[in-house]
C-alpha cells in the first residue's frame, strides 16, 4: 500500500491539475468533501497522484495471484459466474419444496434454506405460539420434514446453503436424509451459512442458540466432522453481514469479520488442525450496501488483507488457503418501504457493487422485503436482476473491470487501512472472543448504527422517498401479499410432528440424546457426530437443542443498550 | 414539601421485543432517540414473554411501551394488549415499530395499538408521538384514579 | 362521593394497605407518587410511617462495567433461596445533555422478572453526582414500608464526591474489577472510605489478582481499613456470592441499628440535600448585600471562602 505522489515527472500534469482545480473552485467554491459510510473523505477527482500505477505489482498483481486484489481465481466470472443463491423459506416443508423447484426452474443454480424463526431459536413447532409458525421460513423439525423439503431434488448434485446456526441440526437432518436415500456424504456440497456464532452473539441474536462456550465447542466439532466425513461441505461461513446490518460501517464490518475469522482459525489451530487444510474451507458472507464504490473497495481490500493474514499469522502455504471466498447479499437496510419499486434499482446497484467486488455467490433481495416476507413475484424479479446483469449487461466479461481506476485503487488502500485499524483494535482487546464478551464490539456496532441514523436524520445521507422526493405513491404499494400458512396447514404440520414423535423408537431417541449430553460433557468426543446420530435416531431439532442447552447453557446474547 | 406536577418528570418508556426475532438495531436506535429527547427508557433483551412485558410495565410504571418487530412477531401484540388491560394497565400506550404489513397494521390498531412506525420513520415523528402518548397515558391514569 | 373529606385519605390509606398486602401495582404506584412528590405524597408518607425502618438497605457501588448489575442479580438469587423478599433500585446515569436516560441494569437481572418476591425499579440519576437522587430515598421508604426484607441500591460510583450511598445504605458494598483502568486510584480518594465490604468482581479474569492486591494495598493506607474484607466474585457464574452474602449478613448483625435510627439516617441525608439546595439557591440566585460584601472580601483575599461561608451561616 503506497500512497505517495507520482515519482516520474509527467509533462504538463501539475499545470493542468492546477487549472482544473481553479475551474472547479470557481464554479463550486471550496465546499468540504463528503465522507463515505466508513468515514473516508471522498475527493472530487482522483489521478495518478493518488494512486501510482507503478505500484501495480505490489497492490494488484493478477487474478488468482497474490495479493489477490483482482480476484481469487485466474478466470473469475469468465470461468464461472457467481452462483445465484436465493434465500427462501416459508410455511411448511411442502411449501418450501414447491418454491425451491420453482426457483430452480427460473434459473437459480443452487438452493438455500431459511427455516422458521422458531427453528432459529432452537424450538420445535409445538413449543411456540402457532401464530408465528411458518411466517418467516420453513418449519423443519425432523428428518421427515427435511426429506419433504428436498423431495425430488437430487441433493447429491445440488449445492445447498443451510441457514443453520450452531448446533447445526439442519445439516444433521440433511445428512440423515442423504443416508436414507443412499447418497454418500462425499457427494453432499454446500455451506453452513450461519456457523458464525460470534456474529450472532453480537448482532443477530435470534440465531444465538447455545451459550458461548457450547457454541464454540460445537463449531469446532462440526468443522472437524465435515473435514472427515463431508469433504465437499464448507462448515464455516464468517458472517460480516450481521455486523453491517447491525450498524457497523462497511470498513468496520470487514475488519470485525476478519478478526472473527482469525479467532476461529486460532481455535482450529488450538485443536491441532492444519491451516492448509481447514482454511480452504473457510467462506465469508457479506452485506452489500448501496455505497457503490465503498463496497467494491471493501471487498478488494478484504481479499488483500485476508491473504496476508493467513500467510503471516497462520503460515498458510496452500494457495487455496489464501482465497477469500465470499457470498454476498444485497442489504435490506437500504431498502425503503416508501415507493418500494425503487428498491429494484437499489438492489441492482448493490448487486453490481458485489459483482465488481468479485463475489462468488450472490443473493439479491426482493424489493418488498421491507414490507413483509418477500412475495413470489418479487423473488422472481430479484433472480431476474441477476440474470440481466449477467446476460444483458455482460458484467462477467471482464475481470475486476474497475481495477486500475485511480479512485477505486485509492479507496481500496484507504479501506484497507480502516480494516487494519479495526483488526488492531480487536487484537489489543485480546481477540474477537474477548472483545465480544466484554461488549466492546457491541458498543462499536451500536455507535455506528446510531451515527448513520443521525446522518439520515440530518439529511446528510439522502434516501429517496424517505427524506427526498416524498410523493404519495400508493400504486407502488399494490401487490399481492404473501399469505402465511393457514391455521389448518399449521395444524397439519403440528399433527405430523406429533405422529412422528409417537411412531419413532422412543428408547433409541432417549439413548441418542443421553449419548449427546455425555459427548457434550466430555472433552474429546465429537459433539456434532452425536448430533447426526441423534437426528438419525429421529430426535427432533428442538430436542437436540434443548439437550445441548442443558449441558452448555441457553444462548443469551450480551445486550449492550 | 413542594409539589411537582407530573409533567416535570420525563416520560417513561419500555422499549422491548417479543416473539422470536432478535435483531435490535432498530430498538437501540429508537431508545437512543428517546433518551436524547429527555425520556427515560427501560430497555430489555429480545424475546420477552407477554406476561413479562406486562410485569415490567407495571413495576416500572411506564407510560408507553414500544415493541420493535422486524419479522412477524407483531402478530403477538394483540395478546399483549389484552394482557395489559387485564393487569389494570389499560392507560399504558403501545406503539409498534418495524416491518408491519398494511393489513396487519389495521389489525393492530383495532387491537388498541396507538401507532405503528414503519422503516424510515423520522426521529421527530417518533419522539413527538411518543411524548404525546405518554402525556395522554398519564392523564388517563389520573382520571382512572380519581374516579 | 362528592365532598367527602376523608375520600382521598381513605384511598391513599388503602393504597399503602394494598401495597403491604403484596399488590405489586400498588407498590409501583406508591413509588411513582413519592418519586414525583405528587399531591398524595405527604399522606402516603404518613400512612407508611409505622412500617418504616425494617428493611436492610444494601448499596452496591462501583464504576460502570464492574459487574454491579450482574452481581446484584446473583445476590438476589441468594436472598431468594433464603426466602427473603427483595426490592431493587437500579440507578443509571441520566444524559447530562438531554436529561433522558437508558435504564438497562435490569437486563442483567431478568431471571427474576416475574418472581413476586423481587421488585425492581429502574431510576435515572437525574443529574445527581454519584447517582443517587432524593427520589431514591423515598423509593427505599416505599419498598421498606411494603415489607421487603432487603433493599438493594445499585449506583455508579462517580469517585471523589460520591458519598451519598454512605448515608443511605446500611451496608455499603464497593465493587472493582480488573480491566477498568486506574479506577482504584479514584476509589482510594472517595469510595474506598465508605466501604463496609469490598468486592473484586470478574475474579475469573487473569488480571483479577492484581486488582485484589491493589485494593489490599489501598486499604492498608486507610485509617482503620485493615478490618474491611475483600471478597472475590465471579458474578456471571455466581462464584463467591455465598461468601459475599455471608459477609453482608455478618455486617448487618454487627451494625444492627434500630428502625428509628435507620430511618433517621435516611432523613438526615434528605435534610442535608435540602439544606444544600436551599443555601445554594439563596447565594447564587438571590444574593443580597451581605453576600456581595462577603464576595468582595473573598476577591480581595481578606477572607477565605470557608471563613466567608462560616460567617454567612453564623457558625
Ligand atoms: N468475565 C466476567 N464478566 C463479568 C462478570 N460480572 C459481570 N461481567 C460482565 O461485565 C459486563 C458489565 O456487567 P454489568 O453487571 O452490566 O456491570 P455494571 O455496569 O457494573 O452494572 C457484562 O458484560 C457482564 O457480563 C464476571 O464476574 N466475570
Ligand atoms: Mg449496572
Amino acid at each position: 500500500m503506497k500512497n505517495e505522489a507520482v515519482q516520474l515527472p509527467l509533462p504538463g500534469f501539475d499545470t493542468a491539475r492546477a487549472e482544473w482545480r481553479s475551474d472547479y473552485n470557481e464554479q463550486l467554491g471550496d465546499p468540504p468533501n463528503p465522507r463515505n459510510r466508513s468515514g473516508i473523505e471522498v475527493k472530487p477527482l482522483y489521478t495518478l497522484a493518488d494512486w501510482d500505477p507503478a505500484n501495480y505489482m505490489d497492490d494488484l498483481g493478477f487474478p488468482g495471484q497474490l495479493p489477490m486484489t483482482r480476484g481469487i481465481y485466474a478466470t473469475m466470472h469468465r470461468g464461472r459466474s457467481w452462483s445465484q443463491r436465493q434465500l427462501i423459506g416459508l410455511g411448511t416443508p411442502e411449501d418450501y419444496n414447491e418454491r425451491l423447484k420453482n426457483l430452480i426452474a427460473h434459473g437459480s443454480n443452487a438452493g438455500s434454506l431459511i427455516p422458521c424463526n422458531s427453528v432459529y431459536r432452537g424450538y420445535d413447532g409445538d413449543e411456540v405460539d402457532p401464530l408465528l409458525l411458518g411466517t418467516c421460513g420453513a418449519v423443519v423439525n425432523t428428518v421427515e420434514d427435511m426429506g419433504i423439503c428436498y423431495r425430488d431434488i437430487p441433493i447429491g448434485d445440488f449445492s445447498t446453503a443451510l441457514n443453520d446456526p450452531s448446533p447445526f441440526t439442519l445439516l444433521a437432518l440433511l445428512l440423515c436424509v442423504a443416508k436414507r436415500r443412499g447418497i454418500p456424504w462425499n457427494k453432499i456440497t454446500g455451506t453452513s451459512n450461519q456457523s458464525d456464532y460470534i456474529s450472532h452473539f453480537v448482532c443477530n441474536h435470534m440465531f444465538f442458540r447455545l451459550a458461548l462456550p457450547g457454541a464454540r465447542r460445537v463449531l469446532l466439532d462440526h468443522i472437524v466432522f465435515a473435514q472427515k466425513h463431508v469433504p465437499g461441505w464448507n462448515p464455516l461461513s464468517v458472517v460480516g453481514q450481521h455486523m453491517q446490518q447491525g450498524g457497523a460501517t462497511p470498513g468496520e464490518a470487514m475488519g470485525l469479520t476478519l478478526s472473527t475469522a482469525i479467532q476461529y482459525a486460532n481455535d482450529c489451530v488450538a485443536r491441532g488442525l492444519d491451516p492448509d487444510q481447514f482454511l480452504p474451507r473457510f467462506t465469508f458472507f457479506f452485506d452489500i450496501s448501496i455505497s457503490f464504490f465503498e463496497e467494491i473497495a471493501k471487498f478488494r481490500a478484504g481479499r488483500r488483507v485476508w491473504q496476508r493474514l493467513v500467510r503471516e499469522r497462520f503460515g498458510a502455504q496452500n494457495p487455496k488457503a489464501w482465497r477469500f471466498k465470499f457470498h454476498a447479499q444485497t442489504s435490506g437496510v437500504d431498502l425503503t418501504r416508501e415507493q418500494p419499486l425503487n428498491n429494484i434499482s437499489r438492489v441492482t446497484v448493490q448487486a453490481m457493487a458485489g459483482i465488481f467486488g468479485g463475489l462468488q455467490s450472490l443473493h439479491t433481495d426482493a424489493y418488498d422485503e421491507v414490507l413483509s416476507v418477500p412475495t413470489e413475484k418479487a423473488a422472481r424479479i430479484a433472480v431476474a436482476t441477476q440474470e440481466i446483469l449477467k446476460e444483458e449487461a455482460h458484467l462477467t466479461n471482464v475481470i475486476d473491470p474497475l481495477g486500475g481506476s485511480y479512485y477505486v485503487e485509492t479507496l481500496t488502500n484507504e479501506m484497507e487501512a480502516k480494516i487494519l485499524e479495526v483488526i488492531e483494535r480487536i487484537d489489543q482487546a485480546g481477540g474477537m472472543f474477548a472483545a465480544v464478551e466484554t461488549g466492546l464490539v457491541q458498543s462499536m456496532v451500536g455507535d455506528s448504527a446510531l451515527a448513520f441514523q443521525e446522518r439520515v436524520e440530518s439529511g446528510e445521507e439522502t434516501i429517496v422517498g424517505v427524506n427526498k422526493n416524498l410523493v404519495a405513491d400508493d400504486d407502488q404499494m399494490a401487490r399481492e401479499p404473501l399469505k402465511p400458512p393457514s391455521g389448518e396447514v399449521i395444524e397439519a404440520q403440528l399433527m405430523r410432528l406429533k405422529r412422528f414423535k409417537a411412531e419413532r423408537n422412543q428408547e433409541a431417541v432417549t439413548r441418542a440424546l443421553d449419548d449427546l449430553a455425555r459427548a457434550g460433557e466430555s472433552v474429546d468426543e465429537n459433539v456434532f457426530g452425536k448430533i447426526v446420530e441423534a437426528a438419525d435416531a429421529n430426535a427432533t431439532h428442538g430436542e437436540i437443542c434443548h439437550r445441548l442447552r442443558e449441558v452448555y447453557g441457553f444462548g443469551e446474547p450480551l445486550i449492550v443498550p | 414539601m413542594t409539589s411537582n406536577s407530573d409533567e416535570t418528570f420525563p416520560p417513561r418508556v419500555l422499549v422491548t421485543k417479543i416473539g422470536l426475532d432478535g435483531h435490535d438495531r432498530g430498538s437501540r436506535i429508537v431508545a437512543a432517540f428517546l433518551r436524547d429527547a429527555g425520556m427515560e427508557v427501560i430497555y430489555t433483551s429480545p424475546w420477552q414473554e407477554i406476561d413479562r412485558v406486562v410485569r415490567l410495565a407495571l413495576e416500572e410504571d411506564v407510560d408507553v411501551i414500544g415493541v420493535s418487530s422486524l419479522a412477524t412477531d407483531h402478530l403477538l401484540v394483540p395478546k399483549l394488549m389484552v394482557a395489559l388491560e387485564d393487569a389494570g394497565l389499560g392507560h399504558v400506550k403501545v406503539v409498534v415499530g418495524g416491518i408491519v404489513p398494511d393489513d396487519d397494521e389495521a389489525d393492530l390498531v383495532d387491537a388498541g395499538v396507538s401507532k405503528v412506525f414503519h422503516p424510515g420513520s423520522a426521529r421527530d415523528d417518533i419522539v413527538g408521538e411518543v411524548a404525546a402518548l405518554a402525556a395522554k397515558a398519564r392523564r388517563e391514569r389520573e382520571q382512572e384514579n380519581a374516579s | 362521593m362528592t365532598g367527602s373529606i376523608s375520600g382521598p385519605a381513605v384511598q391513599e390509606q388503602s393504597l399503602v394497605k394494598r401495597m403491604r398486602a403484596g399488590e405489586l401495582g400498588a407498590l409501583a404506584r406508591v413509588i411513582t407518587e413519592l418519586e414525583r412528590l405528587s399531591k398524595s405524597a405527604p399522606q402516603l408518607l404518613e400512612d407508611m410511617a409505622p412500617f418504616l425502618g425494617q428493611a436492610i438497605v444494601v448499596g452496591f457501588t462501583g464504576p460502570p462495567g464492574a459487574g454491579k448489575s450482574t452481581l446484584v442479580n446473583a445476590y438476589i438469587g441468594r436472598l431468594r433461596a433464603e426466602n427473603k423478599t427483595v426490592g431493587v433500585i437500579a440507578v443509571d446515569p441520566s444524559s447530562p445533555i438531554s436529561g433522558g436516560a437508558i435504564l438497562g441494569d435490569r437486563i442483567r437481572m431478568s431471571e427474576h422478572t416475574g418472581d413476586d418476591g423481587v421488585f425492581i425499579r429502574s431510576l435515572a440519576s437525574r443529574g445527581h453526582v454519584g447517582g443517587l437522587s432524593p427520589a431514591a430515598v423515598r423509593i427505599i421508604d416505599a419498598m421498606d414500608a411494603s415489607g421487603r426484607d432487603v433493599i438493594i441500591v445499585e449506583t455508579v460510583g462517580a469517585g471523589q464526591s460520591n458519598i451519598d450511598v454512605a448515608e443511605i445504605a446500611d451496608i455499603r458494598v464497593v465493587l472493582s474489577a480488573p480491566g477498568l483502568g486506574d479506577d482504584i486510584q479514584a476509589m482510594k480518594a472517595g469510595i474506598l472510605e465508605i466501604a463496609d465490604l469490598l468486592v473484586v468482581n470478574k475474579a475469573d479474569l487473569p488480571d483479577a489478582e492484581r486488582t485484589y492486591r491493589q485494593l489490599q494495598f489501598a486499604l492498608s493506607l486507610r485509617r482503620g481499613g485493615g478490618d474491611t474484607s475483600v471478597v472475590k466474585t465471579v458474578a456471571t457464574t455466581g462464584g463467591g456470592v455465598d461468601e459475599l452474602a455471608a459477609k453482608i449478613a455478618e455486617i448487618a448483625t454487627a451494625a444492627s441499628r434500630s428502625p428509628a435510627e435507620r430511618r433517621r439516617r435516611r432523613a438526615r441525608q434528605l435534610l442535608a440535600w435540602a439544606v444544600t439546595d436551599l443555601i445554594d439557591q439563596r447565594i447564587r440566585k438571590e444574593g443580597g448585600p451581605e453576600v456581595d460584601r462577603l464576595c468582595d472580601e473573598i476577591l480581595t483575599a481578606e477572607l477565605s471562602p470557608i471563613d466567608a461561608a462560616r460567617r454567612l451561616l453564623g457558625t
